[in-house]
């Protein structure tokens, strides 16, 4: 067994600054709210409206914090390979670009969506799904599904992937001249921030669809 | 110089001009479909031609990237240096590399058109949401491109991974495969994420208190066109990492190989294509009765799961193509 370091490293830095994130928003709370306070209760106030717009009032409010949570790791992780090297840090690189990160977390959505099919719906109503319409759609369907893992994972991968390999071999051609700031502005932020959203979105839609 | 070293540098050279050719069409039809429409836009409300002019020339911008994945990719194979020890791998590598980036870059380039088009029309006839849609057609066409990203990843691991250590004969045509997997794989998806893109980009100017809704359900629809674009992918890692074992100088397990590539390939493009249509009409009925906005997303994404079933049968018949035949 062989482990990425760097990956993991990435992956901690990640829940480092959401952490600290976390603690400097709710450590001076009030109703004249601070700025870093005004920036979290954004987050979560749309990401529960996502949630609560799939899911129903009541689910909504359960699976909301996993919602919330899901988006800003991957959101944080988009946005680490547009930062700068830094003290002992020699590169910061997306940890979503190894596919062993949206791999993950597409199967940590996929067991929290048939798990709470189950709870929903029951294990009957749960395992009709797969015999409709027909029974002998069962192989089909079955790999329908294990196929939703296989390309939120991949989607994620493979435009965090292609956006970093753009951005290297345009730096490389134009010898960092004028193009790349513009290139990490358009993969790093706007399509990394568009595919932590589209992951989030598809992981409550998942649940949404098995929990109804 | 021996004469597989001369088969490479010709592989070369065709591969950036198949690459540079392919992907030059995508993007130029794209964009004069978003000329076109601005030109009726400014017909119709010449007050707003600075701004229609302004869209048009953005959503060209990011229409055109994909012919500029194409261009990169070209530049890099006609300038390759092919070395010493090249092999028949390194033939269908150049050759497989090219044929992917300019395949892939048709659908997402005529894609990508198609809201910057509809968001053209938009601000003629909804000039005070122009930033909006502006902000909503950048989305859209970023979005489109991603199956044009897949083919330029897919593109590049093709030339800079090392095959020399792999048996040559199923080798090669592994290689050729995974090319056409992705390549032809991303003209179905890219297209069909530009009709979404497009009814979403028209329902913004048509009920603008409904813009956050139809960016979402925009964006879910698009995500789902892509599916299949995704198994183009995975048949093309597949085929790309797999170890296979020498073959001697039969071709069946060669054919099997290439075969399980053209399939991925060809049987992506219809479920892109389709599921795109689903997207797009559902979009465009949510921008005129928002009220039904949960029930027209589900018959999307039931009607999208089985316009893919197209797609599974053809990710199956490639599965067993590799791993059994």
């Amino acid at each position: 067994m062989t482990f990425n370091l760097e990956v993991i490293l990435m992956t901690w830095i990640v829940i480092g600054i959401l952490l600290l994130f976390g603690f400097l928003a709710v450590k001076k709370r009030g109703v004249i709210p601070n700025p870093m306070q005004v920036v979290g209760e954004l987050f979560v106030k749309n990401l529960y409206d996502l949630a609560d717009d799939a899911l129903e009032e009541e689910l909504g409010k359960k699976y909301g914090p996993m919602i919330c949570a899901l988006f800003l790791f991957l959101w944080m992780s988009n946005m680490l390979g547009v930062l700068p090297p830094l003290g002992f840090i020699p590169e910061f690189s997306e940890p979503t670009k190894d596919l062993n990160t949206p791999l993950g977390l597409g199967l940590m959505g996929f067991f929290i969506a048939h798990a709470a099919g189950i709870k929903e719906k029951g294990i009957k109503d749960y395992l009709k799904v797969y015999i409709e319409p027909f029974a002998f759609m069962l192989p089909l369907n079955l790999i329908g599904e294990l196929a939703k893992v296989v390309s939120i994972s991949f989607r994620l991968f493979g435009n965090i992937m292609g956006g970093s390999i753009i951005i290297l071999v345009v730096s490389h051609l134009t010898y960092s001249i004028l193009l790349p700031p513009a290139l990490f502005g358009f993969f790093g932020i706007f399509v990394g921030t568009i595919q932590a959203f589209v992951f989030t979105m598809l992981t409550t839609v998942y649940i949404s669809v098995q929990v109804k | 110089m021996n004469d597989i070293t001369m088969w490479a540098e010709v592989a070369a050279f065709v591969g950036g001009g198949l690459a540079m050719g392919f992907g030059a069409i995508g993007a130029a039809v794209g964009e004069g479909y978003a000329a076109a429409s601005a030109n009726a836009a400014i017909s119709r409300n010449p007050e707003v031609s600075g701004e229609v002019f302004k869209t048009m020339l953005v959503g060209q911008a990011v229409a055109e990237s994909a012919a500029i994945f194409a261009l990169v990719v070209a530049m890099l194979l006609v300038f390759a240096n092919v070395g010493e020890n090249a092999s028949w791998m390194t033939v269908t590598v150049f050759l497989s590399s090219g044929l992917c980036m300019g395949l892939g870059a048709i659908g997402s380039g005529v894609g990508s058109g198609f809201p910057a088009g509809a968001a053209c029309e938009g601000t003629a006839r909804q000039p005070a949401m122009g930033g909006r849609l502006v902000t909503n057609m950048l989305i859209g066409s970023a979005v489109c491109q991603t199956p044009a990203i897949f083919a330029l990843v897919v593109s590049f691991i093709l030339m800079f991974t090392n095959f020399s250590d792999r048996p040559v004969n199923p080798t090669w045509a592994a290689i050729l495969g995974a090319g056409l997997a992705s390549g032809l794989g991303a003209i179905g998806s890219g297209l069909g994420g530009g009709l979404v893109a497009q009814a979403s980009c028209e329902g913004v100017a048509r009920k603008p208190e409904a813009a956050g809704t139809l960016t979402n359900v925009m964006l879910l629809g698009q995500a789902v066109t892509q599916t299949t674009a995704i198994y183009g992918m995975l048949v093309s890692f597949i085929l790309m990492f797999k170890a296979f074992d020498p073959a001697g100088t039969t071709l069946a397990p060669a054919m099997a190989l290439l075969s399980a590539g053209i399939c991925m390939g060809i049987g992506a493009i219809g479920p892109g294509v389709g599921e795109g249509f689903a997207a797009q009409s559902a979009v465009g009925w949510i921008a005129r009765n928002e009220n039904a906005t949960a029930e027209l997303t589900r018959t999307m994404l039931v009607g999208q799961a089985v316009a893919e079933s197209t797609g599974i049968y053809a990710l199956v018949v490639a599965l067993v193509l590799i791993f059994v035949v």
